[in-house]
């Protein structure tokens, strides 16, 4: 999109106070209708515009120069900017091309252009400091979050949306310092949500650093999400590479990423999943085993519990994962679906005496209003019926009753004055939702147990020293359990007491 | 964080029951499951997490049990029997027996179409399980006190002496094992205790009200719409090293140039959502030696035998009342000793923190203890809460004058006067002057505003929390704001609606036109407009719902009973910096109109939201 860019942090994870130049920004249009914009610095002019690189939406023209050096969450409003003599000189301009003419004309109409503008300010040299505002509209500059990324990124393949993305890395705990792997980077709506969950800042001796390590196999989709991720300061976070991981594992580099986070977002996870084990996989029927020679290295953090989440749309495809998992060691394997619904509110304006408008249902608001209706056209309709007396008499009547219906007009005042406070407050879904995305499995890959680390555990907390003891049980019921205890070792106390009487009139006897 | 088990750490105990237990893992202590058994704590400190563990029946010559890792090909073996099974779903024991044929009319009966198996047999035979369960339960008593196999041996023999087993469907069979199996088998699990997980347990087993339903999907979403993450690397004040007689003139300046990533909470879920907040920003966790990289060998040791003794010389107090402390006793022995700050040091970081507001006036931040963090007393150990976590009340951050804790200047006292004092009296006085110096810092530092996002789970009306927080955020920053009941957030919402933005934008309301754009930011509010409908972009209200599902080979579907309540829905939006004056927004529609005439209206109504 952009040419080289530079960052020293990306946009995403620290935005700072106001917009950069050679940076990401999101335009927004309208509610839904997110602009990404790589904003540049005016340097003379810009593809036929004198203003610079400029972005025209349907509220009107915004050279770069108005958005830049703005605070975050800047209303901007449009700038008159000349789109139609550039549309003509461009024209001209092939046309000249083809000519195989000088390109002095040029020039000259350009600076006539000027001058004849609606506006006479649009000198050579000082441009973006005399821009018009326009009245076509204004849009607002957001700084870029991954939510914001997920609805403005060019498709690629099926998007991973935020109600999945966000549930998914909280429960895989990716959190800052975390090393994730992702598998199928996609559009990378994923990426981006999961490079800001595991960033922890600049890198310092000693200190994890918190990397995602993600693998495309559409050659394609690698090169654009290469250039996305440089082009949005993420290279430093997110390592990308080009493998089809069914056959080329996770290794990055012949080395471990130890990942203590994975999230497969692939058509056959079981696949992947052989290679992502502790162990050297097993070999599948009529392969050779000429891997011997190399020795295995494990993808995962050797010391820590792995938490992992496949994405995939079919139930046979889980049946298959969760099988795989099963036989590869993993254990709290549970299957999730997530059903997320927006609302939207309105004001449902519903009145028999409402002016006629959009979204005003004309219909009685409730049954006073109805009977007050009926009883009036019951009125008219008896007054119709009457004989008529004379031409003269019933034509001011019917006028008579006609401005009655108007005087009546059961409507406060201050509904009138204030639409926006009319009516009652109501919600509802949105007109379409997502009923299925897709289904979430997730799986924990406890870390190896050797006899030999029991042994150090073993001897660096030596049994025998017990002094109390911690129960899960709530205290009524330790001692609930007491108790019973108690009774079988001796009986309730009607049993003893019946004891000990015996005793007595044996001994007494 | 999830290596090991960590003496002294809280951790989650998962019974075959499904009830999860927390409970503190002290060493030395024997835990005791209950009706499942009991077993020397020590066994499982320094073990990994998620590994089920089995408690052993008692050796003759010892007075524990003792504790074996169950391997997953164990646990699964009967899902595997199962799948190795040609059909998975039909009955295994001799079926042929038993068939009820499908014109023998039962229902319940289904066959399948093409291979003529049986898929389910009827049910309706199936009668009272304990009329057929022919151990009485004294004998299922006996069998549990004598040595069984950690409840295998019992379940095995509920299984024989069943009388009615045969006549069982295979997925009644499957579902009476699984009763018995959880009744009796004397498995554990040992999970971390994280914001997932605390969560959970609150939620299913504990007072859901509490933390306000909350479930992990409100969770999530919440902290995303909150764009919370790690906010930059720590940078404190430089400690102004003022002497004992100097007074409020010795405090370090706030400097608003440092201050970043800083995030406002309204937390009413008893510090569930700020450990949530905390999490995502990785202040909730200390720093463990296997989170770093290269350390070498050596100070690792020397890290672990600083630790032992530590351990050895902990006799009890291990609660102190300040942070300060902390500096001179220095709990690692790897590192050197930092000189004695003064009392107008700040010990909160400028970036990355988190400020709370809270409306009693100590904040209520409970759940924070199952990290080891309190967040009225700080313990002397070094949580990374203590300098990333700002407290303050409604009333501080609004009328700073009216609070004692502000306003009172602090005490002064000269070298040979304080030396002549009791050592109680001038902790007294040290103590006194630290506070005031933090709770000025915290006061004016949430005042000069500029929060990178404001995220709230709260009783109280978000209107008027938006009302005295919307000031403070930075341009662009997320709103994001959880309530179990969608009411409040629609009432939120509708004052952001599009005629109110409209009405306020056309320069029709005379009480809007005379202010200023930064009057107008400050907006006290009326019955008409109670918010300035322009300080949000993009309000939207939203819910989330996991469902969960049950995966075994041939019998796959959703729960049948989940958690009911309340759903939880989030208000979302952006800052917004509005632009001075009247905006006008025709747009421009002329090629829409072409295509779809009804859509492009629509547009042009919404046009003024833009």
């Amino acid at each position: 999109m952009a040419p080289t860019l530079q960052h020293t942090v990306s946009p995403f994870l620290e935005p700072g106070p106001r917009t950069k130049p050679n940076s990401l920004a999101v335009l927004q249009l309208s509610r839904d209708n997110f602009v990404p914009v790589y904003l540049q610095e005016a340097s003379g002019e810009h593809d036929g515009y004198v203003e610079g690189a400029v972005i025209n939406t349907r509220y009107g023209s915004f050279p770069h120069s108005t958005l830049l050096n703005v605070p975050w969450g800047s209303q901007v409003r449009a700038s008159k900017v000349d789109t139609g003599s550039r549309g003509r000189k461009r024209k001209r301009q092939l046309d000249e091309e083809a000519g195989c003419e000088t390109s002095e004309p040029i020039e000259d109409e350009n600076e006539k252009g000027n001058s004849n503008g609606a506006d006479k300010e649009h000198g050579d040299g000082d441009e973006a400091k005399q821009l018009v505002t326009d009245a076509s509209g204004f849009i607002h500059v957001l700084p870029p979050t991954p939510e914001i990324w997920t609805t403005s990124l060019p498709h690629r393949t099926q998007v991973v949306y935020t109600p999945d993305a966000s549930y998914i890395l909280h429960r895989i705990r990716a959190r800052p310092g975390s090393t994730l792997i992702e598998a199928g980077a996609g559009s990378g709506s994923f990426t981006h949500a999961s490079a800001r969950a595991v960033y922890n800042g600049s890198p310092v001796e000693g200190k994890r650093q918190g990397r995602v390590f993600s693998f495309e196999f559409h050659e394609e989709r690698y090169h654009k999400m290469k250039k996305e991720l440089s082009d949005h300061g993420l290279d430093g976070v997110v390592t990308l590479t080009h493998r089809d991981v069914y056959a080329g594992g996770f290794l990055v580099g012949g080395k471990s990423p130890e990942a203590d986070a994975v999230f497969l977002d692939l058509p056959a996870p079981w696949e992947a999943l052989p290679l992502l084990s502790r162990q050297r996989p097993q070999l599948k029927e009529g392969e050779v085993g000429e891997a011997g020679a190399k020795p295995w290295v494990s993808p995962l953090h050797p010391k820590k519990s792995v938490l992992l989440c496949t994405f995939s749309p079919c139930i046979e495809q889980v049946t298959r994962t969760v099988s795989a998992l099963r036989h590869l060691g993993w254990v709290d394997i549970e299957m999730v679906e997530i059903a997320n619904r927006k609302l939207h509110t309105a004001r449902d304006r519903v009145g028999l005496y409402l002016p006629v408008d959009r979204g005003v249902n004309n219909s009685a608001k409730d049954v006073e209003e109805a009977i007050t209706k009926l009883t009036e056209i019951e009125e008219r309709f008896r007054e119709n019926a009457r004989p008529k007396q004379s031409a003269d008499g019933t034509e001011p009547a019917k006028q008579e009753s006609k401005a009655a219906t108007n005087g009546k007009t059961p409507m406060n005042g201050a509904a009138l004055k204030y639409p926006w406070l009319d009516g009652r407050l109501v919600t509802r879904g949105e007109p379409e939702i997502k009923t299925h995305t897709s289904y979430l499995v997730f799986a924990v890959l406890p870390m190896v147990w050797t006899e030999e680390d029991e042994a150090v555990a073993m001897a660096k907390y030596p049994l025998g020293r017990e002094r109390f003891v911690v129960s899960v049980m709530g205290k009524a019921s330790m001692k609930e359990e007491r108790r019973e205890a108690m009774q079988q070792k001796q009986g309730n106390r009607k049993s003893r007491r019946k004891d000990r009487d015996e005793k007595l009139a044996e001994v007494e006897g | 964080m999830y290596s090991i088990i960590r003496p002294n750490t809280w951790v989650a105990i998962r019974l075959p029951s499904g009830v999860t237990r927390n409970i503190l893992v002290t060493p030395n202590a024997t835990i005791s499951l209950g009706k499942y058994g009991s077993f020397p704590a020590n066994f499982i400190i320094e073990r990994p997490y998620h590994i089920t563990f089995e408690i052993e029946d008692q050796r003759p010559d010892e007075k524990f049990s003792r504790i074996r890792i169950v391997p997953a090909s164990e646990l699964y073996a009967e899902i595997f029997a199962d799948e190795e099974s040609p059909d998975c779903s039909a009955p295994t024991a001799d079926a042929a027996k038993s068939v009820i044929s499908a014109e023998g009319g039962a229902e319940f009966t289904l066959v399948d179409a093409e291979s003529g198996k049986l898929v389910t047999r009827s049910n309706g035979e199936v009668i009272d399980e304990n009329a057929r369960q022919t151990l009485t339960q004294d004998e299922i008593e006996e069998l549990k006190r004598e040595g069984n196999n950690a409840g295998k041996d019992v379940i095995a023999k509920l299984m024989l002496s069943h009388t009615a087993l045969d006549q069982k469907t295979s997925f009644s069979l499957a579902k009476y094992k699984l009763l018995k199996t959880k009744k009796y088998i004397r498995r554990f699990q040992i999970l971390p205790v994280d914001v997932p997980n605390l969560a959970h347990w609150q939620l299913e087993e504990r007072d859901a009200s509490k933390i306000l339903d909350l479930r992990a999907e409100m969770i999530a979403l919440v902290g995303s719409w909150g764009n919370v993450h790690y906010g930059g690397d720590s940078v404190y004040l430089e400690d102004p090293q003022a002497t004992c007689e100097q007074g409020e003139e010795a405090l370090a300046p706030l400097r608003e140039d440092l201050l970043k990533g800083r995030w406002l909470v309204v937390d009413d879920t008893g510090g569930l959502l700020v450990a949530a907040v905390a999490e995502r920003m990785g202040v909730l966790f200390p720093e463990l030696d296997e989170d770093k990289s290269n350390l070498d060998e050596q100070t690792k040791r020397q890290r672990q035998e600083a630790e032992a003794e530590a351990e050895e010389n902990q006799d009890g107090d291990v609660v102190m009342a300040d942070v300060q402390d902390s500096a001179e006793k220095p709990n690692d022995g790897a590192k050197p000793k930092k000189p004695r700050s003064s009392d107008f040091e700040i010990p909160f970081s400028q970036t990355n923190t988190i400020t709370v507001v809270h409306s009693a006036s100590q904040p209520s931040l409970a759940f924070l203890g199952y990290w080891n963090f309190d967040a009225v007393a700080p313990s002397h150990v070094e949580h990374p809460l203590c300098r990333h976590l700002m407290c303050l009340t409604w009333l501080q951050l609004l009328k700073p004058e009216l609070d004692t804790a502000y306003s009172t200047p602090p005490l002064t006292a000269s070298t040979e006067l304080l030396a002549s004092w009791k050592p109680s009296r001038r902790g007294n006085f040290h103590r006194k002057r630290r506070r005031f110096a933090r709770t000025k810092h915290i006061v004016e530092a949430t005042r000069a505003g500029g929060f990178s996002g404001l995220v709230c789970a709260s009783t109280m009306d978000p209107i008027s929390i938006l009302k005295h927080t919307l000031p403070l955020l930075a341009g662009g920053a997320p709103v994001s704001m959880y309530s179990p009941t969608l009411e409040p957030l629609a009432a939120l919402a509708d004052s952001f609606s599009v005629s109110r933005r409209t009405a306020w934008t056309s320069g029709t309301v005379p009480e809007v036109v005379v202010k200023t754009v930064e009057e107008l930011e400050r907006w006290e509010g009326n019955e008409q407009f109670p918010l300035n409908p322009t300080l949000l972009l993009g309000t939207s209200i939203q819910t989330s719902r996991a469902r969960r599902w049950q995966v075994l080979p041939g019998r796959t579907h959703p729960l049948m009973t989940e958690r009911g309540g309340t759903d939880g829905y989030v208000f979302t939006a952006w800052r917004a910096k509005p632009a001075e004056g009247k905006v006008a927004a025709k747009g421009k529609f002329k090629r829409r109109k072409l295509e779809t005439g009804s859509a492009a209206e629509s547009e042009a109504a919404e046009t003024p939201i833009a």
